[in-house]
């Protein structure tokens, strides 16, 4: 099929005086890997939960292959799989009780239902555990089902709202190949974090939110782009005589900032590769040696701290 | 088709989550039948034939008696209580039974005083002589004090009649009686001779027995003063074999409180479920918030007709409850029962809106409509206002239904008028559900 599986336009939400989403605008192609990045009460959650058809938004509207849901038992909500934040689950039933029961609310039912389950299990490697209570299971084993439950009817749109939350590295990294394997197979994923490093490893394409808002959209290396002037480079010196050279140096085409203290150099420049040759040249001119060299290229973080003036993780 | 396989798969999984709580089934089965067993012994235990202990039951009330006078009369009023069987007579003196009421181990004494029995014959006919029967008794236990006076009266009637009343004393109370009627003229509104010729026919009745000879009840060659009636008590149900089990009603009211409070917790259940996420994986399937009520609904329905049917099972096993009426009635009952009890639950989940708040609210408004439909005890020991207010609760006919069916031993057609109404509490209270509970968790 043509044209974007998922099209969200003007989307406005509002509790009371709140508003939540002020004017979201979204459109998500076949096979993208988006991630919706924010800090906490960016409207990252209510944003997924209308383009899940959970919530209708007050305002704009949300297509999926070009069409509007209609009511709650809309059809098209089966080509969309919702990976919740919360673990729901229930843990008195085992693994495989689970996926058929959520399996079956999307209509599967019979062999394709047990293909589906035993699919799923087998993506999250949790066959082995299928018979278990999902109450023994450790947080990253709930974690990974948590992420079954929500592919059991085989979704060609996946909705993960900050799966990997409280997961130790070992689950999150488990967590990460099963998505990395969804992508391989053409699933389309919006992916939800505060975690700057989650998007750069799964996704192609970044969307910023805060304050309800878009203020980015662009991909990885278009957002880094945009952070190039916060290249930063550090040098450990020896033979530091005076500090006339110092003064020759903040000249240096490139440099905007130059710092000395004790025997390390701090600097700021526009680009990190011309920059590093400039500065090196003029510290051999002055006689100034160089012991250790390192530079520091510009991450997202950095694109997120200069476009919002706040950490990722700021409350 | 898709409806109907949602509808199956959340069925099932509250099945499956009922069955895997441990808790919850105990709550169900096992303390309704302890608490049922308990209350059913207390209020008549297996029928009217042979039944142990209790206010109704064959082991008798325990009465404490002083008898200061030590006559003939007196000994015969003490000796009828002994000698009926709903009394066990405790003979003693002023002060021990005075404590025994006291410290609540006896709720009645009665205390005959002295010249109790040379004062009753003079005493019938003046007022100034008749001697007085003290009743001491517990002020919690004012039902044993009804019993007690209301049997004094005919026991002591009896007694006077059979130790004090001779020949010789008859004809003494007839010659005043042709005396009075003498100075009262027009006394007997014109059939004055006929009582004359009455009272006659009686001194010369009296004239022909041995003297000193005593005036019993029953015996052909005595002279009796019988009561002006007789009782015959009859269990009135409406099939012959039929007979009250107080067991019937005490699993009745038991059943449906438990059931009430189960599925109060499932449904909090429920509400713990929407705060933890559940209802954004629910919700976000293709799934209508109708079919989901109607689930629970059906679910919930399920779990109380199953806990209902295995307390009257036990119930008929161990205690001899039997279903005297119609069959078909009583299932019906028990059907309306169960759908009732499962709107009820999911209303008081809607209002409450929070665990907390529905744990609150829940059980204060349960408790209520227990106590006051007749489930802990038959309404029918309520004051005639709380009667009437208890038509009002949807708990009140549901007992009334499955007692017409049990004990009774009613035809369906006594159903019919607790089935409308429970089917009717049932729809209301699907309305609010239906209109009140909060789908959206954001």
């Amino acid at each position: 099929m043509k044209g974007p599986i998922l099209s969200a336009k003007g989307l406005v939400r509002r509790y009371g005086d709140r508003v939540a989403v002020a004017g979201f605008d979204l459109t998500v192609h076949r096979g993208e890997a988006v991630g919706l990045l924010g800090p906490n009460g960016a409207g990252k959650t209510t944003t997924l939960s209308m383009l899940a058809g959970l919530v209708q938004p007050d305002e704009g509207e949300v297509l999926i292959d070009g069409l509007a849901f209609v009511g709650e038992d809309d059809p098209r909500k089966q080509r969309v799989g919702l990976v919740p934040q919360d673990l729901a689950l229930y843990g008195e039933i085992s693994a495989a009780e689970n996926l058929a029961f959520f399996g079956s609310l999307q209509g599967l039912s019979g062999s394709l239902l047990k293909h589906r389950c035993s699919e799923a299990l087998d993506m999250v490697g949790l066959t082995s555990r299928s018979g278990d209570r999902v109450k023994t299971f450790s947080g990253g084993m709930k974690r990974r089902l948590n992420l079954a439950a929500a592919l059991v009817h085989d979704p060609d749109l996946l909705l993960l709202d900050e799966p990997t939350v409280g997961v130790d590295p070992q689950s999150r990294n488990a967590i990460f190949d099963n998505i990395e394997a969804l992508r391989r197979a053409g699933k389309t994923l919006i992916y939800t974090t505060h975690y700057m490093e989650e998007v750069e490893r799964l996704c192609d394409r970044v969307v910023i939110m805060d304050h309800g808002k878009v203020i980015a959209d662009d991909t990885l290396a278009g957002l880094s782009q945009r952070a190039v002037t916060a290249g930063r480079m550090a040098m450990e010196l020896a033979d530091v005589r005076d500090g006339a050279w110092l003064q020759t140096l903040q000249s240096v085409s490139g440099v905007v900032t130059a710092a000395l203290v004790d025997n390390t150099l701090s600097l700021e420049v526009l680009e990190v590769d011309r920059g590093a040759a400039a500065v090196l040249a003029c510290l051999r001119d002055h006689g100034v040696r160089v012991t250790a060299f390192s530079t520091h290229q510009p991450r997202l973080e950095d694109v997120f701290l200069q476009l919002t003036g706040r950490s990722l993780r700021d409350g | 088709m898709k409806t109907l396989t949602q509808l199956v798969a959340l069925v099932r999984l509250d099945l499956r989550l009922f069955l895997a709580d441990r808790r919850a089934l105990i709550m169900l089965f096992v303390v309704p039948i302890g608490i049922a067993s308990f209350m059913g012994s207390l209020f008549g235990g297996s029928g009217t034939k042979g039944g142990k202990g209790g206010i109704g039951g064959g082991g008798g009330m325990d009465i404490v008696m002083v008898d200061e006078d030590g006559s003939a009369v007196s000994r015969g009023v003490v000796a009828a209580f002994q000698n009926d069987a709903q009394f066990k007579v405790l003979l003693t003196n002023a002060a021990a039974a005075r404590d025994l009421v006291l410290n609540g181990k006896r709720p009645v004494a009665l205390v005959l005083p002295k010249r109790f029995g040379a004062d009753a014959i003079p005493g019938w006919f003046d007022a100034k002589r008749r001697p007085e029967i003290t009743v001491w008794h517990d002020p919690s236990r004012s039902m044993e004090r009804s019993l007690v006076e209301g049997l004094l009266v005919p026991k002591v009637v009896q007694a006077v009649a059979g130790n004090a009343l001779t020949p010789e004393v008859g004809r003494d109370f007839i010659r005043k009686g042709l005396t009075n009627l003498d100075r009262g003229p027009g006394r007997m509104l014109g059939q004055s001779e006929r009582f004359r010729e009455w009272l006659q026919r009686s001194d010369d009745y009296l004239a022909t027995l041995p003297s000193g000879g005593r005036l019993t009840t029953g015996g052909t060659n005595t002279f009796s003063i019988p009561l002006p009636f007789s009782t015959k008590s009859q269990a009135l149900t409406r099939t012959a074999t039929a007979e009250y089990n107080g067991y019937a009603h005490s699993f009745a009211g038991m059943g449906i409180q438990f059931v009430l409070m189960s599925l109060l917790d499932m449904s909090i259940g429920l509400l713990r479920d929407r705060e933890a996420g559940m209802f954004r994986r629910l919700r976000a399937a293709p799934l209508r918030r109708g079919t989901w009520l109607l689930a629970k609904t059906l679910s919930f329905g399920l779990i109380s007709l199953v806990s209902l049917t295995g307390c009257f099972a036990f119930a008929i096993v161990v205690f001899g409850v039997r279903i005297e009426g119609s069959w078909a009635g009583f299932a019906a009952c028990l059907m309306a029962v169960s759908a009732m009890s499962a709107t009820l639950a999911l209303t008081i989940a809607a209002i409450g809106g929070t665990p907390a708040g529905t744990r609150g609210v829940g059980i204060a408004a349960l408790l209520m409509l227990v106590m006051v439909g007749g489930a802990w005890v038959p309404a029918f020991v309520f004051p005639k206002w709380l009667q009437s207010v208890s038509r009002v609760t949807p708990t009140r006919w549901a007992v009334d239904g499955l007692d017409a069916m049990t004990w009774r031993g009613l035809g369906w057609e006594a159903a019919v008028g607790p089935i409308g109404a429970l089917v009717a509490f049932t729809a209301l209270f699907g309305l609010i559900a239906w209109l009140r509970f909060r789908w959206e968790t954001e």
